[in-house]
């Protein structure tokens, strides 16, 4: 029950968050904005379209949305919503998580080197690096969970005794924070990326599915939608960690978190110029090992 | 007399080789190393079961004293490894050989299949010898035989230069076991791997394992010592590149297993774990680092190869760590990983090279911006070889993964528990960040390939190569998909070393990996479940949709061709450009000026060079050479000058010993 449930909720988290990254873009800009669930409408839309493929592609361009998706739906399974028992949970899931998620990228990068375009090529190059960049961040964030709590699972992580520890509280919060960033990397949204571009050159996620049309641009859409889901709600789950460990605290928290955050920045801050993304993505690195060693010194209980 | 049999059988052998007609040589090195496979895998497979070690032979040595060839865990996993990869490589060798028996000589085939064949009975014996002489004979003979096979296209002047390249780096290496074993003979009086214990007992622990663990590197290819590599495995054939890189590596990786592991002393093992962990990171970043920039298939083939031995030497060290700590929770998944990482590295490297040899037999290069489309011509060979490039990324549910996550799960339990904390997170980070690079790495060589448009009318005229090669690629895949998808069985091939190896690691392995791998193998059939549902669904909800085709969009450029395609160069641009400080490029001929309007012909060439190659290339190494130049003019090659200089040292040793100096 509580698994369906969690599922569930991941699922709602995954279809609200962009709703309210247009709602709060729209709020800070003073329009009113389009509807709440106009994307989910522009999908089902794309869901019920015929296809077009480029001559060049192979069958693996028609397999990747399929493993891009299944990827994205099986890193799912590995978070909890706060309390709620995840569908897949084993000690050393975190890796797993991770690397499913190295899968759906490996998948839409190739896919979009099947298609032979220059342009498809340019944000397959630049998705690999910057997906090689951020996982040191990813796996020392989780390093820093595993060493606080002395597990290696989302669901062991973030289970424990409510009693408020402040060294714990730091921790936990900052982790928080390293996840919303590396949420901002992973989705591809300001200042890494700017999904409502306009110009391919500077593209980098949605260069990639260029020639994706219909159902399968459809797919990659709900993956894009459940990968920034699942990053929302690692960070909503280290802060509800520390306050209200309920998932009817956690859920709602993971919506506001990843759309506010989002929606400010990039209603607030310009994209970054492409040579500066690297620099970015290392600071988020270096900002993660950092976070780590304040965890690590907290941990020796030295004053600082 | 062991010796004896020994040059019996291989005397026999190269005769049989020699007589037989030219066409049937590859079915009389195929039997005979299906026979020597076959021989070794009845002890090995009941020895990994849970048997006892089993003793084979026992040796007389001329030096060093008595020892044995002895199967134990550890061997038998390294010996399940050879015979598989021997019988694949053997198998391969028939389709890529064929174009060549009309070329060679008929005694250069005889040659090159009794190297084959020595190389792979050789790797055997090195893993079953209990060290001193025997170990460094099969050494020899095995550094030796791969000599001759990187030799196979001695015509052409890098290929020349790269085995003269390895033929004395590992001499370099074998002067270090040497020394190393003779010290072992020093203190113990015989020069076996169990004799270390004492050995180490006296004192000096840490030097003698430093002098092990360069003779071993040497061949493992560990940062700096890996120079040999690149330049090798582009030169070798592909299905030697592929025995060498698959598995004759991993022959130093079982030394350093073999030598670390007889280190007793727990401050001495921890200093023991931060070095080799230290090797590893370092291997394995620089490695990965210049795989992802190389623009030629085998020298990025070769460079990943020094990564996963830095991966695997990561897993060691942190196995080591946890060995120091007493805490089998760490040392256990650890070693596992670090083993299974062994096999699976040699299942999917071989794969890949197979893959490479298959595209250079048809287009006759190895450069990756020459190829593009491939899967259209290959796509047999493209299917197979995205197995491979899937695995070596670690991507689930494959088998390279398994080992990964093993390691992981090391690292993590070490950093939850508290114990080198540091050490593990440096490890963790560096292991994160290669597996990231790596798989640009990859992406960038089987986008380069095998998708896209064609760059050269023969990529787009190649056909799919002979039977014989693709059963050779199906058995590593076969490897890579069981092992991926059921890795708690495949835990149980390593798991008995792990019990051999660390103390009450048993326990560690039925409660926190089996249940875990189980888990991941669980997870890793719903990926494919779901995977698979949502094609299904998908095709049929296109089944009665307009699917249109047509060309790849342009973005409003009307005319694009097949040259503004993303080149593997580009791809790892990015990387290039942050790393600037760390790579080597020589550039031959001359980029189109930006000012050329109607550009002419031009050629442009660049190669990725190691750094690490200036230190080949210093002072030292001058002087090195001037001083040989003095010796040799000793050399006068006359008969009376070399009497008196046979006079002039019995004078001398007369001399000394009335000195009482000698």
């Amino acid at each position: 029950m509580g698994t369906a449930l969690n599922t569930i909720l991941m699922i709602t988290v995954a279809l609200l968050t962009t709703g309210v990254i247009n709602r709060t873009r729209a709020i800070l800009a003073g329009r009113k904005g389009v509807r709440f669930f106009n994307h989910v409408n522009g999908v089902a839309l794309l869901l019920r379209k015929g296809s077009v493929y480029s001559t060049t592609t192979t069958s693996l361009f028609r397999i990747a949305p399929a493993v891009y998706l299944g990827a994205a739906v099986t890193a799912m399974l590995f978070i909890p919503v706060a309390d709620l028992d995840p569908l897949i949970s084993f000690e050393g899931d975190m890796i797993c998580f991770a690397y499913t998620l190295a899968l759906a990228r490996a998948a839409i990068i190739l896919a979009a080197m099947d298609t032979g375009s220059s342009f498809e090529g340019m944000g397959a190059s630049r998705e690999a690096l910057y997906g090689a960049l951020v996982e040191p961040a990813l796996m020392i964030g989780f390093a820093t969970l595993a060493m606080f709590c002395g597990y290696t699972s989302f669901a062991d992580i973030f289970a424990r005794e409510q009693s408020f520890d402040l060294h714990l509280t730091i921790v936990m919060l900052l982790t928080a924070y390293l996840f919303v960033k590396i949420a901002f990397v992973e989705s591809g949204r300001v200042p890494v990326d700017d999904p409502r571009t306009h110009l391919e050159l500077t593209m980098i996620h949605e260069v990639m599915c260029l020639d994706y049309s219909g159902i399968d641009l459809g797919l990659i859409h709900i993956a894009g939608w459940l990968k920034t889901a699942c990053f929302s709600m690692i960070a909503a789950d280290a802060v509800a960690a520390v306050c209200c460990f309920r998932w009817w605290f956690a859920a709602p928290l993971a919506v506001a978190l990843t759309g506010l955050a989002v929606g400010i920045v990039e209603s607030t801050q310009a994209r970054n110029k492409l040579a500066r993304n690297t620099t970015f993505i290392v600071t988020v690195t270096a900002l993660a090992a950092l976070i780590f060693f304040i965890g690590y010194l907290l941990q020796l209980d030295i004053n600082i | 007399m062991f010796y004896l049999y020994l040059l019996l059988a291989l005397a026999l052998l190269t005769g049989a080789l020699f007589i037989a007609p030219l066409r049937s040589k590859v079915w009389v090195a195929f039997t005979a190393v299906t026979a020597a496979a076959a021989a070794v895998a009845a002890p090995s497979i009941s020895v990994l079961a849970g048997a006892p070690a089993k003793t084979l032979a026992r040796i007389e040595g001329p030096l060093f004293g008595c020892e044995q060839m002895a199967v134990d865990s550890l061997s038998a996993l390294f010996l399940l490894i050879i015979a598989v990869s021997g019988m694949a490589t053997v198998l391969y060798s028939r389709g890529y050989l064929q174009g060549y028996l009309t070329q060679k000589s008929s005694a250069h085939i005889s040659l090159h299949y009794v190297s084959l064949t020595i190389l792979v009975l050789s790797m055997m014996m090195v893993v079953m010898s209990s060290g001193g002489f025997s170990f460094l004979l099969a050494w020899e003979l095995m550094t030796i035989a791969s000599f001759l096979l990187i030799l196979f296209d001695a015509q052409r002047a890098e290929v020349l230069r790269a085995a003269l390249t390895y033929l004395i780096m590992m001499h370099i290496g074998f002067v270090f076991l040497v020394a190393g074993f003779v010290d072992i003979y020093a203190a113990c009086g015989s020069a076996r791997f169990a004799d270390l214990p004492a050995c180490f007992a006296t004192g000096r622990a840490i030097p003698l394992f430093l002098l092990f663990l360069a003779g071993f590197g040497m061949k493992a290819g560990l940062f700096p010592m890996h120079v040999w590599l690149p330049e090798a495995h582009p030169a070798a054939p592909s299905h030697v590149s592929a025995v060498m890189s698959g598995v004759m590596i991993k022959t130093g990786v079982y030394g350093v297993i073999r030598v670390a592991w007889e280190i007793t002393d727990s401050a001495q093992i921890h200093t023991a774990g931060v070095i080799v962990l230290g090797a590893g990171i370092v291997t394995g970043l620089w490695g990965v680092l210049l795989a992802a920039v190389q623009n030629d298939v085998k020298r990025l083939l070769a460079y990943s190869s020094i990564e996963n031995i830095g991966v695997i030497f990561i897993g060691l060290g942190i196995a080591l760590l946890g060995r120091a700590a007493g805490n089998p929770a760490i040392a256990a998944p650890a070693l596992c990983g670090a083993l299974l990482h062994t096999a699976n590295h040699s299942m999917f490297k071989s794969l890949l090279f197979f893959g490479a040899g298959n595209i250079y037999s048809k287009m006759h290069t190895t450069l990756l911006d020459r190829f593009g489309g491939v899967a259209k011509s290959m796509p047999v060979t493209a299917i197979l070889f995205l197995v491979g490039t899937l695995a070596i990324c670690a991507l689930p549910p494959l088998n390279g993964f398994t080992s990964e996550f093993l390691i992981y799960f090391g690292m993590l339990d070490s950093v939850s528990d508290g114990s080198d904390t540091l050490c593990a997170a440096g490890g963790l980070m560096a292991l994160a960040l290669i597996g990231g690079i790596a798989m640009l790495a990859f992406t960038k060589l089987y986008g380069t390939v095998f998708l896209g448009s064609p760059r050269h009318h023969h990529v787009a005229e190649a056909t799919e190569v002979d039977n014989c090669r693709i059963a050779a690629m199906a058995i590593p895949v076969a490897g890579i998909v069981a092992v991926g998808l059921l890795p708690q069985y495949a835990l149980r091939m390593v798991s008995g070393i792990a019990e051999e190896f660390i103390p009450s690691a048993a326990q560690a392995v039925e409660n926190d990996m089996a249940p875990a791998l189980g888990r991941v193998s669980l997870a890793g059939w719903l990926l494919v479940l779901v995977i698979a549902l949502i094609y299904t669904v998908k095709s049929r909800a296109q089944r009665n949709r307009t699917i249109a085709e047509g060309p790849t969009w342009g973005c409003g450029f009307t005319s694009p061709n097949i040259r503004m395609q993303y080149t593997g160069e580009s791809f790892a641009e990015g990387l290039e450009s942050i790393a600037t400080s760390l790579t080597q490029n020589t550039v031959e001929g001359r980029a189109v000026g930006k000012s050329e309007i109607f550009p002419s012909a031009h050629n442009y060439n660049v190669r990725h060079k190691d750094r690490i190659d200036r230190l080949f290339a210093a002072w030292w190494m001058e002087l090195l050479r001037l001083i040989n130049k003095r010796i040799m003019r000793l050399r006068t090659g006359k008969i009376n000058h070399y009497i008196l200089f046979a006079l002039l040292f019995l004078v001398a040793v007369f001399i000394l010993s009335i000195l009482n100096l000698i």
